[in-house]
Formats: structure tokens, sequence, C-alpha cells
């Protein structure tokens, strides 16, 4: 048995060459191979959300991804948002709306909430709770995490022409 | 303690296509695992209950991940479909409505973009959602090996709890769904403790094939998820219902029938006692939700929306 | 009484009362905020803890040999690498070790730890080492365990008997005497966790000079630095805690030293490395730290006229396996009967006992929402049988601010009355209340709460300023954030003294080498009790900067304004100085580092522990809650339509946190009402799974116009710019309200928690109304 195998992963449009194990997860070679951190380690079942990342644009929970079957695709982890010291405009509607307070689930709603608008840019109240049902919030900031979402898509689209 | 360990050592392999599948299976038998979604497999794994030597990844077979009509209408879907492409399908939402709600409401979005329909076929739970509409809907599976590629009614296919008919040289390929009838109509009920993403506690499937007086049922079926060890079809129940139009006294009987026939236990989730009232409200539901839409024989659901969840249609009444 | 607008017009704050985002927000939705397991130090080895799979059994034997040679392996401990001292809170209920020594008294408790080169290698490590228990008859019912012929837990403890609290104010007896109307009922409620998203984790670093470092989320750093010290057997100058982001706390695991904590720093001693260790999400909801299950009696005496005579409540709270925190978990929901209402004779008797289930302790308003739930269950009751409306009964009763319990508490404001209105008018309770269609159904609840308990061997706060040359301000406590924005209140309130803006004020996470001494985050006592801290510090700072910049200017100090960064006469906001120009005036002339220093504790006035009477807190916050459920009658499940919220927490020194925190309070405690519960058979977890333990998700709240809040401003002068507390008594009445309006809606009077669907159902199909 091969204890380390070559992988290659684009992560937020960089490619790294590793060398893992075929069983590490996706989530522990992001933060304890690239140092991305950002996805958190929770609950490691798919029930929190907190190491949310999209993987060729839909949103996936890295603990129940296996790094080597993520090879060939684009990974996108909170740490490829926002661009030259400029928030995404989705984290700036976090902050301005406290949507955040222990910010522990915080990475893995903003990178979910990017998904939704990608493909919903104009989302109900409803399309928001449903999109992310999956994100557990200890804190209990699911109203302000509603409007902050809500508020970020309507930045967007005004942004866009 | 520690219900949940790190994964266990394995070696990976990656099929390319189906036949390279089969191959691995063939030369590794018991001792590998097919690797779908990995919701479920990789969970199994972390609690130790299985062990494989080989892990045989799927995610990167495009020859399992499909959604076609044949020409004589009836439906194929590659087992590697995620259940976030099948409530997508234009397809699957014009003629298997309540196939794509099933499928939309099966757990987080997240979730969705990895469980796949083979992946919830295989693992031979009775809670997961796909079994029941399917069954409702007389669903083959396509197995194929080394050996050649055989097709087993669904009803057929699950043995008991987390067991399957697929031996450990095949591969569950497709899963075919005959031609959509023209007075049908499917409904998929369920029940959980919170407003989503959790087990199910129970759950009931119908679907019912009405004359052409819009009246009469001609054929019904009715399975139920969490009811039994393996998903299960209340032949009683469809049987009463057959021949008659839906009253409320004919739902009655067929609740009564249908609680009969289940066989719901008790654990620390639920127990049986609840488990059974819930069969008799959810049968009434998805009985009616499904009489209402073969009448109108209209599809259940949007067609350009992202998601086909079911609460869009119950939230004017929620909240 | 005033609104916030004219609070903030008329004492002229620029910072104070204003919304504005957590100050840590920025690093947190970029990623980039450090939590404890993101920590990395290189040649870091991963710690896993042994558990025990037995509920009770004594450890004859622990043979780490094999796991010792496994390849990868750097360390195995066992109990017998620490000293054999006890650690604890009270002197009189330590039980805990770092390691179990010779008994185990749960599944779950530590038994041996290992260090290896990385987690596969340190979990397998776990499976080699070979432990002989004598498994022993357990118990794990609390009334069960206090029975003459029960499994005893410690020798030292008669009849598991872990602690006891019994006090009376006025007469109960003469007080049923008097009354018209007696209603006794038993209410019972289950274990629930804290669930913080953020399992516990920690790095220890144990250096040859014999410095110990940890690293940690811890919410009360100074607790686990007294702990560490106690149950090391060194003297505390030689440990240093350093606090990380918090992803959650509610206090629990977080407040205090675990088990992982000293077996990080051990295992860093003999291994010569760091050591990480981070507990699975199971391990963080089977093992010990959780709200205590009560079993409640309530006897209450009224008036015909719903006038509350007497109320006499016995509890027996299941403890588990420690002490934890329990000896004032059984002495509070005492003490919580004095509020809301105006009961002339309160009795309590308590026990708390211990059993071999994991440990219960303090979480969110520690004890509080299990009084009020069967309070406010039991009010209602009574209001029905004497035909009173629920609002009327309770505005009959409620204190006023200025008031003086029977227990000794002084209420100089209780903005209680303001509140019920508040959520009354708002939810139309007068066209709903008795007329929704059967299914729906509305229901309130009243509360009052402590803004931080003095009763902790030190419950003093501090803070340490330092103006720097740029205007710029460090702030330093004790305190910590865990998301409540303690970082942004305290910064503000800096800020507001100082003159400087928010964002101007850097606030420093702990470290038990520089910050001041302080008990920490808990009791709600953060906003209070630091923040009068920080507010002290911040006027000692700026008393250079007015003695020079008064010099400068000409006037009297008392006519200078500090604001926007600036210093200004009175009504003259030209004739001023930049606050960094007055800075570098006080340090560069003067030689004098701008720098203040400020503390504030409540004063010795007596409380007794024994007889429960004294003000056992500066400030008391007062809450009122109306929700509208919708129950599904044929699968009992309930759905929260809407949501009535007043909170009177002094004042709001920043609205839009203030709303954070009642909103998760609020959501904290509808989680236990409705769907958690720590499931238990013969001691073991059942459901150690967020896919089990089901805390509430975004679909379970209502939506967001469904949801209103509202803030009763009284001022109290006890607070920093009159604020008391905001973060837990919100969530005090939240469970009440819910089974109330569940029994409006369907007749159905749920006395267990969780209100599952199971229990809706079946009490709907025997009547039980």
């Amino acid at each position: 048995m091969k204890n380390r195998v070559a992988v290659s992963l684009k992560v937020n449009g960089e490619l790294f060459e590793l060398f893992i194990p075929p069983w590490q997860l996706l989530l522990d070679c992001l933060r304890d191979d690239l140092g991305l951190t950002g996805a958190k380690r929770c609950c490691i079942e798919g029930q929190c959300g907190a190491c949310t990342v999209l993987i060729d644009g839909m949103p996936v929970n890295a603990c129940l991804y296996l790094a080597i079957e993520a090879q060939g695709k684009e990974i996108l982890t909170i740490e490829g948002f926002g661009k030259n010291g400029e928030l995404h405009p989705i984290q700036r509607a976090f902050v301005e709306r406290g949507a955040v307070q222990c910010g522990f689930c915080t990475p893995g709603l903003v990178v979910a909430t990017k998904a939704l608008l990608d493909s919903t840019p104009k989302p109900s109240e409803d399309d928001v709770r449903i999109a992310l049902s999956g994100h557990l919030c200890r804190c209990g900031c699911y109203g302000q995490i509603t409007d902050a979402v809500l508020e970020a898509a309507q930045v967007m689209t005004q942004k866009a022409p | 303690m520690s219900y949940l360990r790190r994964l266990p050592k394995f070696e990976y392999l990656a099929p390319r296509n189906v036949t390279e599948a089969c191959e691995y299976v063939a030369k590794y038998g018991s001792e590998a695992k097919l690797l779908a979604g990995g919701t479920d497999l990789l969970l199994i794994m972390r609690r130790r209950e299985l062990v494989p030597r080989y892990v045989i990844g799927l995610k990167n077979v495009p020859e399992l991940d499909f959604i076609r009509l044949n020409e004589d209408g009836s439906l194929v879907i590659g087992a590697m479909s995620t259940c976030w492409a099948i409530q997508r399908s234009p397809i699957i939402r014009q003629r298997y409505g309540f196939l794509a709600e099933t499928a939309a409401d099966i757990g987080s979005v997240e979730n969705l973009h990895v469980s796949t329909i083979g992946g919830n076929l295989c693992g031979g739970l009775p809670c997961v959602d796909l079994p029941a509409p399917l069954l409702t809907l007389a669903a083959k599976v396509k197995l194929a090996s080394t050996r050649g590629e055989r097709i087993v009614p669904l009803e057929t296919f699950f043995l008991g709890y987390e067991k399957t008919a697929l031996a450990p040289d095949e591969v569950l390929s497709e899963i075919l769904v005959p031609p959509e009838v023209l007075k049908g109509g499917g409904a998929y009920i369920k029940f959980h403790d919170r407003h989503m993403i959790d087990i199910t506690t129970t759950g009931v499937g119908a679907y019912l094939t009405l004359a052409s007086d819009g009246q009469t049922i001609t054929d019904a079926k009715i399975a139920l998820t969490t009811s039994a060890p393996v998903p299960l079809r209340v032949k009683g129940a469809e049987t009463a219902l057959r021949g008659r139009a839906l009253t409320d006294k004919l739902l009655e009987e067929a609740i009564e029938l249908a609680a009969q026939e289940a066989l719901p236990r008790s654990s620390w989730r639920s127990n049986k006692e609840f488990r059974l009232e819930l069969i008799r409200t959810l049968v009434k539901r998805a009985l009616r939700q499904a009489w209402l839409r073969a009448k109108e024989a209209t599809p259940p659901v949007s067609s350009d929306h992202w998601l086909v969840h079911p609460i869009y249609s119950q939230i004017g009444g929620m909240h | 009484m005033p609104t916030l607008e004219e609070v903030i017009k008329k004492e002229g704050y620029s910072v104070i009362g204003h919304p504005v985002p957590k100050q840590d927000a920025w690093v947190k939705v970029t990623g980039e905020a450090k939590f404890a397991d993101d920590l990395y130090f290189p040649g870091m080895l991963y710690g896993k803890l042994l558990r025990s799979p037995h509920p009770h059994a004594k450890i004859l034997h622990i043979d780490t040999s094999r796991a010792e040679k496994l390849a990868g392996v750097r360390q195995v401990i066992t109990a017998k690498d620490f000293p054999g001292v006890k650690y604890g809170n009270f002197a009189h209920t330590r039980d805990y070790l770092p390691l179990a020594a010779d008994r185990v008294r749960y599944i779950g408790e530590e038994v041996a730890a290992v260090a290896a080169v990385d987690l596969d290698t340190a979990e397998e490590a776990l499976d080699l080492i070979e432990v002989e228990y004598e498994v022993l008859p357990a118990v794990f019912d609390s009334e069960e365990a206090m029975q003459p012929d029960a499994p005893q837990l410690y020798d030292h403890v008669a009849n598991n008997v872990a602690a006891e609290s019994h006090f009376e104010f006025g007469d109960v007896e003469k007080g049923f005497a008097e009354s018209d109307h007696v209603r006794e009922d038993t209410f019972e409620t289950q274990p629930m966790k804290h669930a913080m998203l953020e399992p516990h984790a920690c790095v220890g670093l144990w250096e040859v000079t014999g410095d110990v470092t940890l690293w940690s989320c811890k919410s009360s750093p100074y607790v686990v630095w007294r702990h560490l010290a106690m149950g090391l057997d060194i003297d505390p100058g030689k440990i240093r805690v350093v606090q990380t982001y918090i992803g959650g706390s509610f206090s629990g695991g977080k407040q205090e030293a675990m088990p992982m904590d000293f077996c990080a720093v051990m295992l860093s001693k003999k291994a010569g490395r760091t050591v990480k260790i981070v507990h699975n999400m199971d391990e963080v909801l089977t093992i010990g730290h959780m709200r205590h299950p009560m079993k409640l009696w309530l006897k209450t005496g009224v008036k015909k006229d719903g006038t509350l005579i007497a109320q006499h409540c016995k509890i027996v709270a299941n403890g588990g396996a420690h002490s934890s925190i329990g000896q004032l978990s059984i002495f509070l929901p005492g003490l919580g009967l004095n509020l809301p209402y105006r009961v002339p004779n309160v009795k309590f008797d308590a026990y708390r006992t211990y059993t071999n289930n994991g440990f219960a302790g303090a979480l969110r308003s520690h004890t509080q929402p299990q009084i009020c739930f069967a309070r406010e269950s039991q009010l209602e009751m009574i209001a029905e049988e004497l035909e009173l409306d629920p609002v009327d009964i309770r505005l009959k009763n409620v204190r006023q601010g200025g008031e003086v319990t029977p227990s000794g508490f002084r209420l100089e404001t209780f903005g209680i009355t303001e509140g019920i209105e508040k959520v009354v008018s708002a939810s139309g309770w007068r066209e709903k209340y008795k007329k929704l269609p059967r299914g729906r159904g509305i229901g309130m609840a009243a509360s009052g709460m402590i803004s931080g308990a003095r009763l902790m061997s030190h419950s003093a706060s501090s803070a340490e300023i330092r103006v720097r040359e740029d205007g710029t301000v460090t702030l330093m406590t004790g305190s910590t954030d865990a998301g409540q924005g303690a970082d942004t209140v305290l910064s503000m309130i800096a800020a507001e003294v100082l003159g400087v803006r928010t964002e101007d004020v850097l606030y420093a996470m702990v470290d038990s080498n520089v910050t001041p001494l302080d008990p920490g985050t808990f009791s709600s006592r953060v906003t209070l009790w630091t923040g009068n801290a920080v507010k002290r510090a911040a006027e000692d700072a700026r008393k250079p900067l007015e003695e020079v910049a008064s010099k400068k200017l000409q006037v009297d100090s008392k006519d200078l304004v500090f604001r926007d960064r600036r210093v200004f006469v009175r009504n003259q906001p030209g004739k001023g100085l930049d606050l960094a120009q007055v800075v570098r005036m006080v340090q560069n002339r003067l030689g004098h580092p701008v720098v203040g220093r400020g503390s504030y504790s409540s004063g010795d006035d007596p409380i007794a522990v024994r007889g429960g009477h004294g003000n056992v807190s500066p400030a008391y916050s007062a809450s009122a809650v109306v929700v509208e459920v919708e129950v599904d009658l044929e699968t009992g499940l309930v759905t929260l339509v809407g949501v009535w919220a007043a909170s009177d927490c002094g004042f709001p020194l920043n609205p839009m946190l203030v709303a954070g925190q009642a909103m998760g309070a609020f959501t904290m405690s509808m989680g236990q009402a409705l769907y958690e519960n720590l499931i238990r058979i013969d001691g073991k977890v059942m459901n150690a799974s967020f896919r089990d333990y089901k805390i509430p998700l975004i679909l379970d709240l209502p939506k967001v116009e469904n949801v209103k809040l509202f803030d009763v401003i009284t001022q109290d002068s006890n607070g920093p710019f009159g604020a008391k507390e905001a973060g837990q008594g919100p969530g005090d009445g939240v469970i009440g309200a819910i089974a109330n309006a569940v029994c409006n809606a369907t007749g159905a009077r749920i006395k267990s928690l969780p209100i599952s669907p199971d229990r809706v159902l079946f009490a709907l199909q025997k009547g039980s109304a």
C-alpha cells in the first residue's frame, strides 16, 4: 500500500504539486499541507458547512471529499475571495450587517453564498434560507446572515451592467 | 468511544470507464469498495464498519454521469448523477417532477453536489429518500460486471438492511425508469424533526395513474422510507386503490392497509408508535398530492428555478 | 422612557449607541482569523486522548508499551505523569484530575494521551494502549443516585449529593395558607450541549526553562491559568495562557482547563516539542460540560386576582461525574425565582447529584432557562385557572426599578413593564390570544437576569490603556470576545472617553503574561464589569491629556471635549488640538507615557452563600418575549412563525450587537425548547453528532420580517454609559413562551423538554389539555 501519492491541485488559481496519503481529506490537505485554514474543521461529517469550498463552482463540504478526487478541478476557498486588499461584496455585507459573531461558520457561509449568487443573482429570502440550510451558526445570526446575503446580491447586481 | 475516526488507509484506484471499474471489482472483490459521492461511505469507513483495502473512485467516470431519454420515452440515469444534476435536469423536472423534488431535498445544497443516485441505492439503507419514489416509478437498475450486464427491478434489489443484490464483482451503472404515463402523478412526502436536512424519520412516495375519465385509479404504487429494514412497497394499499376513485373513505382504507404492512421499529431516534402515526399522515398527504398532480397532469415544479425544493410549495402555508 | 436617539443627543455620544460592525468581523470574513486549530508550529506533534468505554470502573492497570513502540509515536502519558493534585472551581468541590488515576466515572473520561508525528499515528497508538478495568455498578438517574443503596461515585460524598442549596425568604407556609389558589407541577429539562462550532483545541509548550505556554480558545483564560497551576502543581508564574480567536464558547470547556490542556503541555514537556490537541466533534458532544438536566417541582400560591404570594421550588439536577461549577449551578436557579416577579415568600431546596454521565456545568444563562420554563409554564396554567389574561397576570406581578427583593437584590432599574407592553402591542397579542385557528398559537414569557454575579472568588475586572503617539489606543483587559462583541463594545467605551473612533482602538487578546487579571467572560459580566474598568482606565489615561490641553488652550479641563480625534473647548470646536498632538506633548515634553489603569468591583456587600441573601449583581436586565407558532396537528411539528422580543439592557452601547445577542440567546433557547437533547442510554451518548444532536438551522427561524426586537432604555447608573447585560437574559423566557404558545395552539401542555413532535402529537391524542 502506498502511503503517499503525487497529487496536483489547483486552488484559488494556483497549482500545487503535493505528495499526500490517498485517504487524505481535501479539508486536511487545504489546511495542513497548503496552510489555507479558512475552511474550518468542525463536524467532519457534512453537517455544519464550516468547511465549504467551491469545486468547479459548486459548493461542497471539503470534509467529505478526498483530496485525490479534486485533481483537475478548480478549487476556490475563502482565501481566494477579495482582491487587492478589497473585500468581496459578500464579505463586506457580512461585516456590515452584523452577520459575524464568533466567525467560525463565516468562511463557509461566504463561500456558499457565492455559489448561490453565481447561479441566482437575485435570490428571494427563501432561496437564501434553503441555500444556507446546511450551515450551522450556533451564535444564532441567521437573520443577520440572511440580510447580508440579500444585501450582497443587491450590491452585486447593481454593479453588474 | 470515538464515533468517527480518521479515514483508514487504503489504495485508491481511479477507473476511467465502466469496463475498468468492472475489472477492478472483479479483481479485488470484497477487498474493494466503490466510492461514489462519499457522503455515506466515508463516514462508514471512519466508523470502521468497513475497512476496504482498495477504494475505487467513480467521480471521474464520465460514462456514469448522464441523464437521457430513450426513444421509447423511458428515462436512463447514470449511477454517478448527483442529486443536484437530477433536480436540475429539465427532463426529470418535467416528467418526473417529484423525483426532482426528492433529489433536491435529500440534504444540504453542499450534499446535493456530491451525493449520487447510485450511492443512494447501493448503501441499502431504508432511511435514504430516493428509493421510495423510484420504487413507485417501477424503476430498474442495470448491474454491470466483466460477466456481462443484468437488469434487476429495484424492488428486488433491496434484500435487507444494508444488503442489496449487487454482487461483489458488479457495478451499478444505470437506473432505468419506464416512460411517463399520460395521467400519472407522483409525490414524495417526508418528515423530520427540523425543517430541513435531517435524517428522514418516515417518508412516503406515491404514484397514481388515472384512467382517461380522470377519476379511476388504474395503477397505484406506494413506497415507504424508514418503515422497514428495506425501502418498502405497501401492496395491499396499492391493490385497494386500483379501479377506484380517491374518496376520503378509500384514503382511510389505504392508510390502514399501509400502516398494517409497514414494519417500523423503535430506536433512540424515534419510536415505532410515532413512526406509525407519521406513516398514516404521510400516506394520506402523499396520495392526495399524487392524486391532484395526476388529475392536473402538470409538472409540479417550475423548470427554470435553481432548485426545485418542495419547501417552496409549502412556504405560502408555512410562514 | 427615552429613545436611543434622544439619549445619544442629550449625552452627546459620538461613539456610544451607534450600530457599528464587530471589530474583528473583517479578519473573520476573510478566513484569516486564527482559531486554535489554525496554529501550526515547526515540528509540532499531534495529540489524542484515550477515553473510558465504561461508565464506572476501577483502573487496575495501564500498559502503554505497545503504543510507545509504534513508529511515529513520541510520548504516551497517564495519570502517573501528573502530580495527582485535584483541580476545580471551588476548594471544597475540586474533583478533576488531568487524567483519571484509579477510577473512571463516565464514558468518555480521559485515561491516557499520546503525541505522535501525525493524527493517523496518534489515533492508531490509542488502539495499542491496554487498560485493564474492573467494571463497577453505575447510576445514571439523578434521583436514583440519591437512594442509599445506589452505587457511590466518590468516597468523600454521601448519597452522591455533590452540592445542595436551601434557602427561604419570607415564610412560604404562611404564604400558601394566605393564598386563594395553590398549584403544584413538576417539569423536566434535558441535557443540552454548548455545541459551539469550534471544537475545543489547544497547543501546549513546556520549555526546558520550566515555562509553560498554552495557546487555546479559552473564554476565561485566567481561570484556565489557575486550574493549570493547580493540576500541574507548579507556580502560576511559570504558566502563560494565550488566547486565540474563539469559535463560540457559551461557557463550558472553554471556561475551564480541560484534560486536553494538561495533556498538551505534559506531552510537550516529555517530547520537547509543541503539541496540538483538537477534539473531534463527537468528543465535544460526548464529554462533560453541558446544561444541567433538571427535575423541577414548583408550588405557587396566588390570590384570586393573580397576585403571587408564595413560591416553593425543589430541584434535583443531574450533575454527572464531576463538580465543574455545579456548586453555583444549584444556587443560581433559586436566586432566579426572585425575578422578574414580586414574590414575597420564596423557598428553594435543590440537590445536584453525581451520576455516571458526562458532567454538567454552566451554559449560556446558567440554569435560568430551566427555572423560567417551569415558572412561565405554571404561571400560564394559573392564569387559565383564574381566568386571567397571561399579560395581565404578568403586569400585575412584575417588579419595578427601585425595588429591593426579599433576597436582597437592589434593582436600580428594571424595565420589564415597558418590555411586556412593547411585545404585546407589536405581536398583536390582544387580537391573537385565543382567537387564532386551532394549530396556531401565541405565547409569552418574562424574565430577569443578573449582569455578572458577585460570587466568584475574584470578581473584579481591570483594564489598561495606552494611547500611542498617533492617537490610536491599545486596550488590554482580561476578558475575551467569544463572538459576543466584547472586543467592539469595550473599544467603543474607550473611544468615547478618549474622543477617538472605535477603529482607532486595538483590543488585545488575553495573554496572561501581559494582560491584566480578570475572571473572564461568563455570567453576563463583561459589558458592565469590564466595561466599567475600561471606562475608568480611559478616564485615567485622559487625565494627563486634559492637563496639558487645558494649559495649552487656557481653559479649565472641565470645559474640554474629547471627540473625533480632537480635544477642543466646549461649544467652540474650532478652538482645539489634534489628539495625537496632545499625546506627543505629554509623552515627549513631559516624558510621561499616556497610560491608564482602571478596575471595577462591585463592593464588598456580603452575600450569604448559605442563606442566599444579598445583592448578587450590580444590575439586573429584564426581558419579555412573545412567540407565535404553527403546530402541525397530524405530525406534532412546531414551526415558529413570529418572534417579538424586548430587553432592557440599560442602554444599548451598540444596537447592532445587542440585536445579535438577543437573537443569539433566543435561537439557543429555541433549540433547547424544540430540538436539542443529548440522548444517553446507560451512560452512552447515542447522538454525539450534529446529524442527531440537532441545533436550530436557518429554516427553523421565522423569516426576517417576522422577527422584531426592541430595546428598553433605562440607563442604569451601575453600568458604563448606563449599560447592563444583553447576551443571556433575552433567552431566559423563550422556552416557556414556546411551551405556552404550543399549548395555546393545541391545548397540549408539555412539561418535559424538548417539545418534540412525538410528545406534542401524543399529548394531543391524549387530550392532555
